[in-house]
């Protein structure tokens, strides 16, 4: 097993150096410079020039990446270009909040997803299937955008349920209650769309699984019905399920850039739009690897349960 | 044996699943119930105005958008505040006198203080001028200060001298100020004293000029002379005041301010729901126009619609449109009134040229541009267009009308035979094709001051001159303009001017499309002001209805 997790780990380190060339030559194919959004037009260009040889960019573009590399080798992230802020404590100081909202996201969903989608199976084509597909339909199809706008209309105007956006009260106790209130609507909106997603997975691996001959014996040998779905059925149907937690834990990192911007979560979604918008390659590249990294965590947490789930795996 | 196990183990988990979705529909409906009270209705200490950009910088002498500049003006004070058009009240000064439209005195109010309780002197704002001057600052108020004596048209101290000749501190809170030639009072107290914030140089006398903008100081000013001190900002939501309770000009009615950040369109859900008592207006917190209905109809809020000193254009690269008739004929072709009528539905006016009906400089007699594509093509026909050339129009993004507008250009134009190709580039993009002069029509728009000088625009070397535009005599006037002290000569001579851009037709004045202000019933005083410079005059007033 710990072969096979170093094995993994050493394919990922290309991969990464892989990434950031690709993020930084990427970021700086796009036309516009970044100093003229942060220089007043009125600005010399003298001071233009002093300007870019502080931020590095007066440097051929190979340079610049491989002292960025090197800065990054040493943990430093280098400093934004809007709010010359260094870039870390831009990322630490937005990761929190989303993965704060993602994470209750993440769970609420497949608390909602799992169970369904084995109901669903379990009873294929009875009101409560055509209920949840209807559903699972619902969160996967209508864009996330539409469904917040459309919960705030309703809950945060219409009705003053809950707070337009946000994550506390301005100028109020910012107690644990007043965060929680903050949460509930763009959490809505964000399980709603991964459990739509989820059951489908969780519905058709079982579907399969559920029509295997061993299902049958089991079922002979006179198990209980319970014990059959969810210990023998749902643990051969887990690969498909774990392949989708795999793809949704990077959100944690990357967070709902569209749910963020339209529930003003102050996250990291809502930093990658600011970045781009302002042009703040520095920032943006930070966000990037960061998220980059992520994905490969996840890649390689899932390979690590795939093997847990399926030990025949380890072995191949 | 194995079995039972299995039996218990699943039934827990069951029942732990059972509990816990049990425990957090009841968490669910408690909060609901809690919220109800706590978010219908603000804090009455607390004001929040809720703004669309993020400020990119607290540094009160580099801030070049209108949203830094506003944030900075609630912890720093100018020496003036314009409340209406040339209208000019105290505010650090006392006053800005002159007796020769040359020689200007800086009084100071005596009680300013630092909210680190020392006195706001001529000292500080010796200092502040110097270092805007010092070649190594990075600053956005360099040409603010250009018609300083000793200074080069950017506003910057030539090599080899070190400070701003005739910059006199005569007493701790008079200084007294030269320029190069006599200019108009009102510019000066206008670009000067309503723009210049003195910063405290018992702070910053340390810190090199060039690294003054990276400093932290500017990241978060712990030491300020406004109404309210900085407190936090949480990067893209909020910006968090407090009252500076000694502030010289009286204590601040409401102990906290906010500018919160958000999308446009949250601005109207925002205000309904109360958690903003108020927009920021001034560009940087506009209605989107779809939401006037919705807001208007509105029972928690009252709302003006006010027209602006800011206005839309149209460029026109005179380098690849070269004759002046082909550009009036397309002013001709454009549809102006469509754009005001079905795109703004009505909230805005259609104005030649760069004064809108704000400025006290408009040329009201001179007749607007119509539309007339029968003419217009006609005029191409006679100035022997070639119906066959593709003519770019570059369109930014991020304001809605703005892309719109360029959709129903294209189609005018398209109309009266001539080809377009529209293509559209974030704000940066922009800005490198403007300066680059890749575009043969290009819409942008301007904030614009009320003091009537257009050099930035108009002028052969000025910064937003796109249009490479260069007719000697307005060159000369825009001079003379600015050379000329007397505000009524300076209104004849921006009236020729007027009459000399309508002709030569560089930059096409699309709309100034009006502004919504919105303020919460409940706050007594506070809001933006009609006339957008005029909002940051009294946040120290600003308060709730007693009561609420």
């Amino acid at each position: 097993m710990a072969q096979y997790i170093i094995r993994r780990i050493l394919i990922a380190i290309p991969v990464i150096l892989g990434v950031t060339i690709l993020n930084f030559f990427i970021i700086n194919l796009a036309p516009g410079n970044p100093v003229d959004m942060y220089v007043n037009p009125s600005a010399t260009p003298q001071q233009i020039a002093m300007e870019k040889h502080a931020l590095g960019l007066d440097q051929p573009i190979i340079i610049q990446y491989f002292h960025w590399l090197g800065q990054l080798i040493q943990g430093n992230l280098g400093f934004s270009y809007s709010t010359r802020e260094p870039v870390t404590s831009l990322i630490t100081s937005h990761i929190g909040p989303t993965m704060l909202l993602m994470g209750i996201s993440l769970i609420i969903g497949y608390l909602i997803a799992i169970p369904l989608g084995i109901i669903s199976a379990r009873k294929q084509n009875s009101w409560v299937d055509y209920l949840t597909t209807g559903f699972s339909f619902f969160g996967v199809s209508v864009p996330h955008f539409f469904l917040g706008l459309g919960v705030i209309y309703l809950f945060a105007t219409k009705v003053l349920l809950f707070p337009t956006g946000g994550m506390n009260t301005l100028g109020g106790s910012g107690s644990f209650s007043d965060l929680f209130v903050h949460l509930i609507l763009p959490v809505a909106v964000l399980s709603t769309g991964i459990a739509g997603n989820m059951i489908r997975y969780v519905r058709s691996s079982m579907l399969d699984v559920l029509g295997k001959d061993y299902l049958r014996t089991a079922k002979a040998k006179g198990l209980r019905q319970f014990i059959i779905t969810n210990k023998h059925a749902l643990r051969n149907a887990l690969i498909p399920i774990i392949t989708v937690i795999g793809i949704d834990i990077p959100m944690l990192i990357g967070g709902a850039i569209v749910t963020e911007q339209v529930f003003q979560w102050p996250g990291l979604g809502l930093l990658t739009i600011q970045s781009i918008s302002s042009r703040d390659y520095s920032t943006l590249m930070g966000i990037n690897l960061i998220a980059a990294i992520a994905v490969l965590l996840a890649n390689l947490l899932t390979d690590i349960f795939y093997a847990v789930a399926d030990p025949r795996i380890r072995y191949e | 044996m194995k079995h039972t196990g299995s039996v218990s183990n699943g039934k827990r988990i069951l029942k732990y699943l059972l509990t816990s979705f049990l425990a957090l529909s009841i968490g669910l409906l408690t909060a609901c119930g809690s919220s109800s009270s706590s978010n219908s209705g603000s804090v009455s200490d607390t004001i929040t105005m809720g703004m669309v950009n993020p400020p990119a910088t607290f540094d009160p002498i580099n801030a070049a958008d209108i949203a830094g500049q506003f944030a900075g003006r609630l912890m720093f004070d100018t020496f003036l505040d314009q409340t209406a058009p040339l209208k000019f009240v105290p505010k650090l000064a006392d006053s800005i006198t002159t007796t020769d439209d040359q020689t200007y005195t800086i009084k100071l109010n005596p009680n300013a203080k630092w909210t680190d309780g020392k006195p706001v002197t001529a000292d500080d704002v010796v200092f502040t001028f110097n270092l805007i001057a010092n070649p190594k600052t990075e600053t956005a108020v360099g040409s603010n200060i250009s018609v300083l004596e000793g200074l080069t048209p950017t506003g910057k101290l030539p090599a080899g001298t070190a400070s701003i000749p005739d910059l006199t501190k005569v007493d701790d809170h008079t200084v007294t100020f030269k320029t190069k030639k006599p200019v108009d009072p009102n510019y000066v107290k206008e670009l000067i004293g309503t723009k210049i914030i003195t910063l405290p140089q018992h702070i910053l006398k340390d810190i090199a000029p060039q690294d003054l903008a990276n400093s932290k100081y500017m990241q978060s000013p712990n030491v300020t002379d406004g109404p309210y001190k900085f407190v936090t900002y949480s990067k893209n939501a909020y910006i968090q005041y407090q009252a500076n309770n000694s502030y010289y000009l009286g204590k601040p009615k409401t102990p906290k301010f906010f500018l919160k950040i958000m999308q446009a369109p949250n601005l109207a859900s925002e205000l309904q729901a109360g958690t903003i008592q108020m927009n920021a207006a001034g560009g940087i917190g506009i209605i989107p126009v779809q939401d006037y209905k919705t807001v208007k109809g509105l029972k928690n809020v009252k709302t003006i619609t006010a027209p602006q000193i800011g206005y839309q254009t149209m460029m026109f690269n005179t380098k690849t449109i070269i004759n002046p008739q082909v550009r009036l004929a397309f002013a001709q072709a454009i549809n102006r009134q469509q754009i005001v009528s079905k795109l703004l539905q009505g909230n805005g006016q259609i104005v030649d040229g760069p004064y809108t009906s704000v400025s006290p400089y408009l040329d009201k007699n001179l007749p607007l541009i119509k539309y007339d594509p029968a003419q217009a093509k006609q005029m191409l026909k006679d100035a022997g267009w070639d119906f066959n050339k593709t003519v770019n129009l570059v369109v930014p993004i991020g304001n809605q009308v703005r892309q719109q507008s360029g959709d129903i250009i294209a189609q005018d134009l398209k109309a009266i035979g001539v080809k377009v190709n529209e293509t559209t580039y974030d704000f940066p993009t922009i800005m490198q094709k403007g300066k680059a002069g890749q575009f043969d029509l290009l819409l942008i728009g301007f904030a614009g001051y009320v003091d009537p000088d257009q050099s930035a625009y108009y002028g052969p070397n000025g910064v937003y001159n796109f249009m490479k535009y260069d007719n000697p005599q307005s060159a000369s006037l825009l001079q003379a303009g600015l050379n000329e002290s007397n505000p009524a000569k300076r209104k004849i001579i921006y009236n020729q001017l007027q009459q000399i851009w309508d002709k030569d037709m560089p930059i096409l004045t699309l709309y100034s499309d009006n502004q919504m202000i919105v303020v919460n019933n409940n706050i007594a005083t506070g809001g933006a002001s009609t006339f957008w410079p005029g909002t940051v005059y009294d946040f120290q007033k600003w308060a709730y209805k007693s009561g609420k």
